[in-house]
């Protein structure tokens, strides 16, 4: 069930202009700049510094509670980060180059095809594999990254830079789809959106042997994320910025709402690296949960303080709940459905047969991780960003902290908002996200030939998730 | 290039070249269109460095507007002899507060909010210099003339016990302790007699006994021990009829009968903002900002820790004044008491020693 929205003149228009994203993007680079100065420059007072409160409490407001739920990756097509690369490679920010021309320091310094730096992107690492410890690695150092300006803004900096040396040498956006520990999350969790950028009839895409939506033409770009439109599955890898509209010479892509979660429906060949991001954001969750919003203060600063003892057992506590915990758990829960399935297959661990079968239960099992997932980053969202939203509006009169009042607003004071409406909008959102999380289970049981009862342990495995969510925010 | 191309890139370098251009050129317009100097002070936490910068010259007449700024927790600001108070300055925010120093000198400012464990540390030096400067001046600069309203030099900003003497202040008197010669970190033995219930001053102004002169003259009261005064009122046959406790209530009355009740109100502020946090605001020695502070154990280990108490009748009425006023303006060498010297007007530091005996005698 879905609507191809572009099949609307006007908005085909409008999405096929290359204003709109260049527009949104200059934006996103300005507010980035801001970020970037006020964290260099301005109060190192988190909650009064432009940098801490736009990216922290307002970006991921926004990026957690409505880019993902609803428009995918839209935000990284619109992301700051990648752009003074895509300006560079493309000599252009509007028009396209005849051909879909690339230009990288590779193309110009090793002409020779094959040659160190003219070498496309490694093998091993085109998966979300890197994205997954990028994650973690900065998670490591969220508590201080969180409420530090100077932080904030190092990091993003580092981001920046790492995505312009990349894109020096990799043709296309290699950064955003295997590097940046953001992407990995948000391609995931995007599943859910409504919306979707597809090929609409496969047979003519069979027939096109040029493939422009992959090599670019006079017309556009080929895909920044290197997918081939006609075998995208899923929004995970799809940035939705319209390039392959732009470039199909047969008018074969379009942009569809569709219902929600579509992308979930088909639980076979499903990838596990995907599925361990899943995982590992499942862990995160909780481990946020206690440390930066619980009611222990000590345990934040202790997160804070990077290099002390204290620092290194949240380390260990993030790293081993996240990667062996929360997975281990999962990996027995599996298990369990084989048993419950009665066609155990002794002796064999999932994971090493997942690397070798593209096929696994395992990460079949994982697509309720999406639902049930995202349903606790916006919970666990919600009750952070609302309560302090309101510091939005100093920060905008007073960037940096130094007494400006720029628009009036400086004096406004702090004021939770929705204080008393979030658990109502927390327990219904979990709720939802556990019975999507439970359907899914059920159809991965089915579609790997087992009967109902063998999605029982993920189930419960799921409920265990909200219920000690609930419990945590309830204390 | 196309036009649409150029008109992009034009955008893009505006966004990146005017909004920095912008921000800072925004800021620097605010300094210079306030119509006079601009100084931007940021408080830290003491062990962060503090008051930055914690030296500043200034021309007398001068109007100034301090910008006060903190990244960290809440700080105060005060600078005594220039009548500048700020109460609060919350991190992230900006406070401002414009003054204009009359009389060339160095005035002190400090942090009046308890910020750290170090917060008495948290000082700083205004100089303000004469425009016009006659030859002598410079003479006098440099030598121990330290004018301003009552605000002696300050003693070196850092370190444990930190101070040293303090040098003669507004009116260029060298301090009574040191007049007397008063070895302030001297061992002193505690009072061996000690009230029994605390001496009332209305009480003692009742008995409408004779005084003799030295508890009458406050200069030589200053010097005497309150045990003493015990000692020579009991030995005196005209008190033959009193009791202890009647002896004690004169000793009270005599000396806080002349201290004006407002006075005792502003060392009661004071004692709130700047001598509470380890003292305790009921004078036990036991605020929670002192109870890792070494105090006595500094010249004796087997004393206990902590702030003196100002409730101990022992250690107190063995204290004459001017040992209070010496520890007050000095400080306490190693014991973790800070100096008040750079902070307190004459009358301030009287008032505040009178003050502290209202913890052992009550009205």
């Amino acid at each position: 069930m879905h609507y191809a929205i572009s099949e609307i003149p006007v908005i085909k228009r409008f999405l096929k202009s290359r204003w709109l994203q260049w527009g949104i993007t200059v934006v996103t680079l300005a507010v980035f700049l801001v970020v970037i100065l006020t964290g260099l420059f301005g109060t190192p007072a988190g909650n009064h510094n432009f940098g801490i409160v736009y990216v922290w409490l307002v970006w991921w407001a926004l990026l957690k509670l409505i880019f993902v739920p609803f428009l995918g990756r839209f935000w990284c097509s619109v992301c700051p980060i990648p752009a003074p690369g895509d300006w560079l490679q493309r000599r252009a920010m509007i028009t396209s180059r005849p051909g879909g021309k690339l230009y990288t320091l590779a193309t110009k310094l090793f002409r020779k095809p094959g040659s160190f730096g003219a070498r496309p992107w490694p093998k091993f690492l085109r998966n979300i594999w890197a994205q997954n410890l990028g994650f973690l690695a900065v998670a490591l150092f969220s508590a201080l990254i969180l409420t530090s300006p100077l932080v904030t803004a190092l990091t993003l900096l580092v981001f920046i830079l790492v995505s312009l040396l990349v894109s020096l040498f990799y043709e296309r956006r290699a950064f955003c789809r295997y590097l940046c520990p953001i992407g990995g999350f948000v391609g995931v969790y995007s599943q859910i959106a409504p919306v979707a950028v597809r090929v609409k009839d496969p047979a003519v895409c069979e027939s096109h042997t040029e493939k422009t939506c992959y090599t670019g033409s006079d017309a556009g770009y080929g895909c920044p994320y290197f997918n081939l439109p006609q075998r995208l599955q899923a929004n995970t890898l799809c940035s939705m910025c319209g390039e392959c509209l732009r470039t199909c010479p047969k008018d074969n892509v379009a942009f569809y709402v569709r219902v929600p979660g579509a992308d979930l429906l088909n639980t076979r060949g499903r990838r596990m690296d995907e599925a361990f991001n899943g995982l590992m954001m499942l862990g995160a969750a909780f481990i946020y949960s206690v440390v930066l919003i619980g009611p222990d203060g000590g345990l934040k600063a202790t997160a804070r303080a990077v290099g002390t003892p204290g620092w290194f057992v949240y380390v260990a506590a993030l790293l081993s709940f996240s990667l062996l915990v929360v997975p281990g758990l999962f990996w027995l829960c599996v298990r369990l459905s084989q048993v419950l399935a009665g066609r155990p297959r002794p002796g064999m661990v999932d994971i090493a047969a997942a690397v070798r079968k593209r096929d696994s239960l395992f990460a079949g099992y994982a697509t309720v991780l999406v639902p049930l997932g995202l349903a606790i980053w916006v919970a666990f969202t919600l009750s952070f960003t609302m309560t302090n939203l309101s510091y939005a509006w100093p920060a905008l009169s007073d960037p940096f902290g130094w007494g400006w009042n720029l628009f009036g607003t400086a004096g406004m004071a702090w004021t939770p908002y929705l204080s008393g409406v979030i658990p109502y909008l927390q327990v219904p959102v979990l709720l939802v996200g556990l019975i999507v999380a439970v359907a899914l289970a059920m159809r991965t049981a089915h579609q790997h030939q087992q009967p109902s009862r063998a999605a029982l342990p993920v189930s419960a495995f799921c409920a265990l998730a909200v219920v000690g969510l609930l419990t945590l925010y309830m204390a | 290039m196309k036009r649409s191309e150029l008109f992009a890139l034009l955008i893009v370098l505006v966004v990146l070249l005017g909004l920095p251009a912008g921000l800072f050129g925004y800021q620097a317009w605010r300094t210079a269109s306030a119509g006079v100097k601009v100084i931007d002070i940021v408080a830290r936490a003491p062990e962060q460095g503090g008051f930055s910068p914690d030296r500043l010259s200034l021309k007398a007449g001068e109007t100034v507007r301090l910008r006060l700024s903190s990244p960290d927790v809440v700080h105060g600001f005060t600078i005594p002899g220039l009548g500048v108070n700020v109460d609060e300055i919350y991190p992230g925010k900006v406070v401002e507060v414009a003054m204009t120093p009359d009389k060339p000198g160095r005035y002190a400012f400090a942090c009046t909010r308890w910020c750290g464990v170090d917060h008495w540390r948290m000082r700083g030096v205004i100089e303000v210099t004469d425009p016009t400067p006659r030859p002598s001046f410079d003479k006098l600069r440099t030598g121990s003339f330290l004018p301003g309203k009552g605000v002696s030099v300050p003693p070196p900003l850092v370190g444990e016990g930190a101070g040293g003497e303090v040098l003669p202040g507004a009116a260029g008197e060298v301090p009574l302790y040191q007049q007397l010669g008063i070895d302030l970190d001297a061992m002193r033995h505690a009072a061996q007699v000690t009230p029994g219930a605390r001496p009332s001053i209305a009480a003692g102004a009742a008995l409408n006994a004779k005084l003799p002169q030295a508890l009458t003259d406050s200069a030589q009261r200053r010097t005497l021990a309150l045990a003493d005064a015990f000692q020579t009122l009991r030995d005196d046959p005209t008190n033959a009829a009193l009791s202890d406790a009647d002896v004690w209530s004169l000793v009270a009355w005599a000396w806080l009968k002349d201290v004006p009740p407002t006075a005792l109100a502003r060392a009661e502020t004071l004692y709130a903002r700047d001598c509470a946090a380890c003292h305790g605001p009921d004078g036990k020695g036991k605020g929670p900002a002192g109870l890792d502070l070494p105090g006595l154990t500094k010249m004796d280990p087997t004393l206990p820790k902590g702030p003196r108490d100002f409730t101990d009748a022992g250690g107190m009425l063995a204290a004459s004044d001017v040992l209070l006023q010496g520890k007050l303006l000095r400080g306490g060498m190693g014991t973790g008491m800070p100096e008040f010297g750079s902070l307190y007007s004459d009358e301030e530091l009287w008032a505040m020693i009178a003050y502290l005996r209202t913890f052992l005698f009550k009205p």
